[in-house]
């Protein structure tokens, strides 16, 4: 019983496979697991560039030692693992300091992914909701809708210079608000 | 005087560019990590471009051993299967006929022909290490095994040598067998393995994965298992 690719398997293809079997090869591997890998660390580092090179540095890592006897559940935790400690070296490395919240790196599956997405998605609306207006429209135009400082400043009727305030002194807000929200 | 330097590390972050790295401190570290939640709040985000992941796949081609035939099979329709042969494939066929207990992967190329030289995923990164004299593993006999890197439990079936890890999926812990049960139990938490590995029994609030298979081989009157350099499923 082996993992099957579809004939069409191209990179990047969520390919189902049953957790109890094996992959054929590693190009298997890749395509049934290169996009969860990648989504796990663009969520955490926020910037595509970094994102793509911890992918690959994940993958460098996973493949080389990889056996084909490990099954594809097995294949998933370690690749989960390394996609953890590689995170966690690179918050090192950016910020001098360790960030605790990679650890809840959940169990892989469609179900979990679509479950942190949600709760994701609320602890933002949360957290927005509970800020002053202008805090919460400039980092709505900034972060979500992805405007420009300009184009925000437009949008609020402030100066440039204001709506940099404003977005730096939201953000510190909203950084307040989280860190109270888990202590 | 790291406001600069946040405050560049967010532009950074929403121009998609790649942030640079400064010493933050615990708060300055918070609001990154809300800037970054914001961001991946954004509808549309989160997908990796189909040119990068065909890229990477590229570079994996080129930088794993044997790869490079995966990625552009040279003989027919064959060669897909032909790569589920290990490195350890030739070894075994050079041993006797097929006594490598393997889990759900094949062994044996299709075509009958071994592929010493065409190894996939686990190219020769490991040995084949004794573990019991072939005498000392009768049938019905559990014997366990220690070489170093390595511990698990070997046993015949039907005949053929088989081979399990002998360290507990949960937290490592060495299991020790029950002979008049015919189970592996585990000394840290009350989980039980059947002789296959399969898991019998836990109070565990997610169920361990069920033990790894080794590749074993019977030579020379020894039993070899292979030893890979680093094990797969405890990474670093």
């Amino acid at each position: 019983m082996m993992a099957q690719r579809e004939p069409t398997a191209g990179a990047g293809l969520r390919v189902a496979a049953d957790t109890g079997s094996c992959y054929p090869d590693w190009a298997a591997v890749y395509a049934d697991n290169a996009i969860w890998v990648y989504r796990m660390i663009v969520k955490r580092i926020g910037n595509v560039p970094d994102a793509e090179d911890l992918t690959a540095e994940v993958f460098l890592a996973a493949l080389r030692p990889l056996r084909t006897t490990a099954t594809v559940a097995q294949v998933r935790g370690y690749l989960r693992a390394i996609t953890r400690s590689v995170l966690a070296a690179h918050w090192r490395q950016t910020t001098g300091c360790d960030i605790t919240s990679i650890d809840d790196v959940p169990e892989v599956s469609h179900e979990a992914d679509h479950a942190v997405d949600i709760a994701a998605a609320q602890q933002v609306r949360r957290v927005l909701a509970s800020l002053p207006d202008n805090y919460r429209r400039i980092l709505d135009l900034r972060f979500l809708q992805g405007r420009s400082i300009n184009e925000s400043a437009t949008q609020m009727g402030v100066s440039v210079a204001n709506a940099k305030v404003l977005q730096h002194r939201a953000l510190r807000r909203a950084a307040a608000l989280t860190e109270k929200d888990e202590h | 005087m790291n406001a600069r330097r946040l405050r560049r590390y967010i532009d950074d972050l929403l121009c998609g560019r790649r942030p640079r790295p400064f010493d933050a401190d615990r708060f300055e570290a918070a609001q990154i990590r809300t800037a970054i939640e914001l961001r991946a709040a954004r509808t549309a985000s989160g997908a990796p471009s189909e040119d990068f992941l065909t890229d990477l796949q590229r570079r994996l081609a080129a930088w794993i051993p044997g790869a490079q035939e995966n990625a552009d099979p040279p003989n027919g329709p064959h060669a897909t299967r032909r790569q589920v042969v290990v490195a350890a494939s030739a070894a075994a066929l050079a041993g006797s006929a097929g006594v490598v207990a393997g889990a759900a992967t094949e062994r044996v190329a299709p075509d009958g022909r071994s592929h010493a030289n065409r190894p996939s995923m686990q190219p020769g990164d490991g040995s084949w290490q004794v573990v019991a004299a072939s005498a000392d593993v009768p049938a019905g006999v559990m014997r366990p095994f220690d070489v170093g890197s390595v511990v698990g439990f070997v046993r015949r079936v039907n005949g053929q040598p088989e081979a399990i890890s002998g360290v507990c999926t949960h937290q490592g812990c060495r299991l020790w067998f029950d002979r008049p049960l015919d189970q592996l139990h585990c000394p840290c938490h009350p989980t039980s393995f059947s002789p296959t590995g399969q898991v019998l029994g836990h109070l565990l609030r997610i169920a361990p994965d069920p033990l790894p298979r080794l590749d074993v081989r019977e030579l020379d009157g020894s039993i070899e298992v292979f030893v890979a350099e680093k094990p797969p499923n405890e990474p670093a």
